[in-house]
C-alpha cells in the first residue's frame, strides 16, 4: 500500500513540475530531413528577429512530424509527402491542416561510378526488380559487371512512402525486403557517396552536380528518358514529384501562422529555391 | 532525519529501476499475448504486415558481441598481463590511468570514427562493396570495450596474492611458468568475470553500432555457422531500438509492444551477462 | 621445449598486445585531435550554430551539455549518497547488504538505450513534458548512479572504525555519527565518483536521443516541460551521418574534440583518487 502512494505522489510531483514550469511558449518544429534545411534557416533568421526560441528537430522524419503533431508535442510538422488518409485516421482527434511550401523531385540516386559504368536511367519495372532483388547486378540494366547495393530509406521516411506509392501504387503491396537502411537525407548521401555500386531513394536536389552521387533519369514506357531537371519538373514531364508540406493542428494562428507566412513570403520562397527545391510559383 | 532521507532516496533508486522493468514488461504484454514464444523464433520483422520476429536481431546482437569479445579478450588479456607482471611501479600506474582515461571516450566519437574511417578500411581490406557490416560493428565494439577489459583483467591479476607468485618461483618455476601455471588459474574467476562485464557492455552499446552496421532487417544465414553474414549488413536489438521505429510504433499497441519486448530481451541478455560477472567477483576468494 | 618457447614468446606477445592496445586508443584520440583542431577557435566555442552545423560554432551545444551535467548532479547526488549510507552505514544485516551490492553493481548492466525508451514513454509521452533537459538530467543520473554510489561506498569502507567508535563513545547517535564522521570523511569518494559518473553520462547519446535534445534552435531552457537543449553528443550523432558536407564534417570533428576535452577534464579531476586506489592495490599484496 505504502509503496503505491509513493509511486503515485512521485508521478504527481513530476507532472506538476512539468505543468508549473512550462517554458514560455516556444515554437516547436519536427519532421522531414528534406524540408529541414529550409525551415532551419528560416528558424535561424526568425528566432533572431523575434527574439524567441524556435526548436527544429528531424526525429523520425515525416512520420515523426505527423506523430508529434498527433501527440501535441510540436506546433509545426515538416513532411515531404502528401498527408494520407491513413495518417489522418491514426489521429482522429487532430484536425490536420496542410500548407504546401514548395515542390521537390525524388530521384533514384547512385554512386557516381554507376553512371560512369553506363547506367544513366532506370524504368519503373527495373527499379521494382532491383528493390525486390530480382536484379542484383548493374550489367543486367546496361551497366558494368558490379553488384547492386540498395540503401533503403528507413520506415516512416516521407521519401520512402512517395517512392513506394510510385512503384507499387499502394504501400500495402510493398513486399518485405532486406536492404541496409539509411535515415535522413544526410546519411543517405554520405553512405551512397562512399559505397560503389550503391543506390538509394533521395531528393534529387541533394545530388548536386560534380559530387560523388548522381541522380538517375527515369525511362518512361515510350522509351524516352526524363531527368529530374528544373525544366522537366516545371513542364510536368518528370513523374516522381512530391509536395513539401508544413502541417499544423487546426488552421495556424499566432506565431505558427507568422512562421508559415514567412516561409510562403518572397524571402522564405528564396530559401526554398536556395536549397534546390521548386518554389511555389515555379511549380 | 538523515536516516529517513537516506531510506527515501535508496527507495527511490529501487523504484526507478523496478519501474523500468515493470514498464517494459507491461507495455510488451500485447506482443507476448499475440506471439508468445514465436516472438523469438519468427524470422521476419516487417511491421507493415504486423509480423514481429526477433530472430535476426538476436542473431546480429550475438554475433557482434561475440566478435567484439573474441577480438578484444586476447589482446586485453595480453595487455593486462604485461601491465600487471612486466611493468613496474610508475609505468604500471601510468598505463593503468591511461587505460581508465581512454575508457571514457564517448561512444558517439567512436561512431564518428567508425563511419568515416573504419567503414572505408573494412571495405578495402576485405574488398567488399559496402563497409556497413557486422564485422565493422564488431571491430568498433572491440576497440570500445578494450579499456574496460584491460582494466578489469588487470585488477583480477593484481588480486592474486604475491605469496602465490613467490611460492611458484621458489618451486623453481620461471616467471612465464608462474604466470601460466599459477597466476592465470588463480585469477580465472576474475578474468571470466571481466569478460562477462565487457560482454554486457558490448550487448547494450547502441550509438556506435547504429552508425556502422547498415541496419538491414531479416538477415539470417542459410546455415548456422556460415561466416558470410559477417561481411554483410545486419541489425542488432540496439540498432533497432535506436532507430525511427520507436517514434512510429508509439500509439500502435502491437508494434509498441514489439519494441518494448525487444528492449526487454536486450535488457535480460545484458543483465544476465552482467550479474553473473558481478557474482563471480563477489565470490572470488581474494575479495 | 614448449616451455622454453613460451618463456621467450609470452613476454613478447604481451608486449605486442600492450603496444596494440595503446596504439589503437592513442591513435583514436590523436586522429580526432588532428582532424578537429583546425576547427577550434574562440569563435567556434562562443557562437551559435548556423546552417545546420556547417557554419557557426557550438556554443549552445556546450552549454546544453553542461546543463545536462548539472541536472545529473542534482539528481544523482542525493540518490547515490542515500543509497551508500544505507548500504554501508545504517544497514547491519549481511544478507540485505549483499543484495544491495548486487543491485547497485548490476545497474551498470542496463544498456543506455533502455533509459532512452523508458524516458520517451514516461517523460515525453505519459507526463507530456515533450523534450526536456530535466528528463535528460534524471535519465543521465540513472546512468551515472552506480559509479557515484560505488565510489562513496568504497570510501565509507575505508573510514577507520576508530573514528566511528570515538564518535559513539562521545554519546553520538547514528544520525550524528553520519553527519559528523561518515559524510565528511566520504566526500572525497563522492567527488571522485561524481566526476567519473559525469564523464560517463555526459558522453551518452542514447538516453537523451528521444527525450532531451533537439538538433537546432534551442538555447537556454526557461522551464521544465517543452524545454529541450542542444547537446554535443546528439550534434555529433547527426553530423556523423552528414559527412558528405566537408565543412559540417570539420565542425563535427571540432565538436568531438570539445566533447572529449570535457570528458577528459572530468576524468582528470578524479585522477588523484584513482592513483591512490591503484597504488593501494599494489601495496596490499
Amino acid at each position: 500500500m505504502f509503496k503505491k502512494y509513493w509511486v503515485f505522489s512521485l508521478l504527481l510531483i513530476l507532472t506538476l513540475l512539468g505543468k508549473s514550469f512550462a517554458a514560455e511558449k516556444p515554437l516547436r518544429i519536427n519532421g522531414s530531413t528534406t524540408v529541414n534545411p529550409v525551415v532551419t534557416e528560416a528558424a535561424e533568421i526568425l528566432s533572431q528577429r523575434w527574439q524567441r526560441p524556435i526548436y527544429v528537430d528531424t526525429q523520425g522524419g515525416s512520420s515523426g512530424g505527423i506523430s508529434s503533431i498527433g501527440d501535441h508535442l510540436i506546433d509545426i510538422g515538416m513532411i515531404s509527402k502528401p498527408l494520407s488518409e491513413k495518417d489522418r485516421k491514426r489521429y482522429p482527434k487532430i484536425d490536420f491542416v496542410v500548407t504546401q511550401i514548395g515542390t521537390d523531385a525524388l530521384a533514384l540516386v547512385v554512386n557516381k561510378d554507376v553512371v560512369e559504368g553506363g547506367v544513366k536511367a532506370l524504368s519503373k519495372e527495373e527499379v521494382k526488380a532491383i528493390y525486390e532483388k530480382k536484379i542484383t547486378n548493374w550489367k543486367e540494366v546496361g551497366g558494368k559487371d558490379q553488384a547492386i547495393f540498395f540503401y533503403n530509406k528507413e520506415p516512416g521516411r516521407g521519401t520512402w512512402e512517395v517512392f513506394a506509392k510510385w512503384v507499387y501504387t499502394k504501400i500495402k503491396l510493398v513486399p518485405p525486403v532486406s536492404h541496409a537502411e539509411v535515415g535522413g537525407n544526410e546519411e543517405a548521401r554520405t553512405k551512397v557517396g562512399t559505397t560503389p555500386g550503391s543506390i538509394t531513394q533521395l531528393s534529387a536536389s541533394w545530388a548536386q552536380e560534380g559530387g560523388s552521387i548522381v541522380a538517375l533519369g527515369i525511362k518512361l514506357d515510350d522509351g524516352s528518358v526524363i531527368y529530374p531537371t528544373k525544366k522537366n519538373i516545371k513542364e510536368r514531364l518528370y513523374p516522381l514529384v512530391r509536395p513539401l508540406n508544413l502541417i499544423t493542428n487546426k488552421t495556424p494562428e499566432g506565431i505558427n501562422k507568422d512562421f508559415i507566412n514567412y516561409v510562403l513570403s518572397d524571402e522564405g520562397q528564396q530559401l526554398v529555391k536556395k536549397h534546390g527545391y521548386m518554389s511555389l510559383n515555379e511549380f | 532525519m538523515i536516516r529517513k532521507a537516506s531510506f527515501f532516496f535508496s527507495f527511490l533508486c529501487l523504484i526507478f529501476f523496478s519501474a523500468i522493468v515493470i514498464f517494459l514488461f507491461t507495455e510488451s504484454l500485447p506482443i507476448w499475448k499475440s506471439e508468445g514464444a514465436s516472438f523469438f523464433s519468427r524470422k521476419l520483422w516487417y511491421y507493415r504486415n504486423e509480423s514481429f520476429g526477433l530472430l535476426a536481431m538476436v542473431f546480429g546482437t550475438v554475433w557482434v558481441s561475440i566478435l567484439a569479445l573474441g577480438i578484444a579478450a586476447p589482446i586485453g588479456l595480453g595487455t593486462a598481463i604485461y601491465i600487471s607482471e612486466y611493468s613496474g611501479g610508475k609505468a604500471r600506474l601510468f598505463l593503468k590511468v591511461l587505460v581508465e582515461l581512454l575508457a571514457g571516450v564517448p561512444s558517439v566519437v567512436y561512431g564518428l570514427l567508425g563511419v568515416l574511417v573504419l567503414r572505408g578500411w573494412i571495405r578495402q581490406t576485405f574488398s567488399l562493396q559496402s563497409g556497413d557490416t557486422l564485422l565493422t560493428a564488431g571491430i568498433l565494439l572491440a576497440i570500445m570495450i578494450l579499456p574496460t577489459l584491460v582494466s578489469l583483467s588487470e585488477d583480477a591479476l593484481q588480486g592474486v596474492p604475491r605469496r602465490y607468485r613467490e611460492a611458484s618461483r621458489a618451486m623453481g618455476l620461471t616467471k612465464v611458468q608462474a604466470i601460466i601455471y599459477t597466476l592465470l588459474p588463480s585469477a580465472k574467476t576474475g578474468l571470466i568475470s571481466s569478460g562477462l562485464l565487457a560482454l554486457g557492455r558490448a550487448l547494450g552499446e547502441t550509438i556506435a553500432v547504429f552508425l556502422v552496421i547498415g541496419r538491414a532487417d531479416n538477415r539470417l544465414p542459410k546455415t548456422l555457422f556460415s561466416l558470410k553474414p559477417l561481411v554483410e549488413a545486419g541489425q542488432t536489438l540496439t540498432s533497432k531500438l535506436g532507430g525511427s521505429e520507436v517514434n512510429l510504433a508509439y500509439g500502435d499497441p502491437l508494434h509498441w509492444g514489439a519494441i518494448c519486448g525487444a528492449a526487454l530481451v536486450l535488457l535480460s541478455m545484458a543483465l544476465v551477462a552482467y550479474i553473473i560477472g558481478e557474482l563471480l567477483i563477489f565470490q572470488a576468494p581474494e575479495r | 621445449m614448449l616451455d622454453k618457447l613460451l618463456n621467450r614468446l609470452l613476454p613478447i606477445v604481451c608486449f605486442v598486445c600492450t603496444l596494440l592496445t595503446f596504439l589503437l586508443l592513442v591513435g583514436v584520440i590523436s586522429y580526432v585531435f588532428s582532424r578537429g583542431f583546425s576547427a577550434l577557435s574562440w569563435e567556434f566555442l562562443s557562437t551559435p550554430t548556423k546552417e545546420a552545423g556547417s557554419a557557426g560554432g557550438i556554443l549552445y551545444q556546450i552549454l546544453g551539455t553542461l546543463i545536462l551535467g548539472f541536472g545529473t548532479t542534482i539528481f544523482v547526488s542525493p540518490l547515490a549518497y542515500g543509497y551508500a549510507l544505507i548500504h554501508s552505514f545504517f544497514l547491519k544485516s549481511g544478507k540485505r547488504k549483499r543484495l544491495m551490492s548486487v543491485f547497485i553493481y548490476s545497474l551498470n548492466g542496463f544498456p543506455s538505450i533502455i533509459f532512452g525508451i523508458f524516458g520517451f514513454f514516461l517523460f515525453v509521452k505519459f507526463l507530456g513534458w515533450g523534450k526536456s533537459w530535466l528528463a535528460g538530467g534524471i535519465l543521465l543520473a540513472l546512468v551515472s548512479l552506480p559509479t557515484v554510489t560505488v565510489a562513496i561506498i568504497e570510501r565509507i569502507k575505508e573510514i577507520p572504525s576508530l573514528h566511528k567508535e570515538a564518535a559513539y563513545a562521545m554519546g553520538f547517535n547514528g544520525e550524528k555519527v553520519a553527519w559528523s564522521v561518515i559524510i565528511p570523511q566520504s566526500l572525497g569518494g563522492y567527488f571522485t565518483g561524481l566526476f567519473l559518473g559525469l564523464a560517463r553520462a555526459i558522453g551518452e547519446t542514447a538516453p537523451i536521443l528521444f527525450t532531451a535534445t533537439v538538433f537546432a534552435g534551442a538555447t537556454l531552457p526557461t522551464g521544465v516541460s517543452q524545454s529541450p537543449v542542444l547537446s554535443l553528443p546528439y550534434h555529433l550523432f547527426v553530423l556523423a551521418q552528414d559527412s558528405y558536407n566537408p565543412q559540417a564534417l570539420t565542425n563535427g570533428w571540432g565538436a568531438a574534440l570539445v566533447l572529449i576535452g570535457i570528458v577528459f577534464t572530468l576524468s582528470f579531476l578524479a585522477l588523484p583518487a584513482r592513483m591512490i586506489v591503484h597504488q593501494k592495490a599494489k601495496n596490499d599484496e
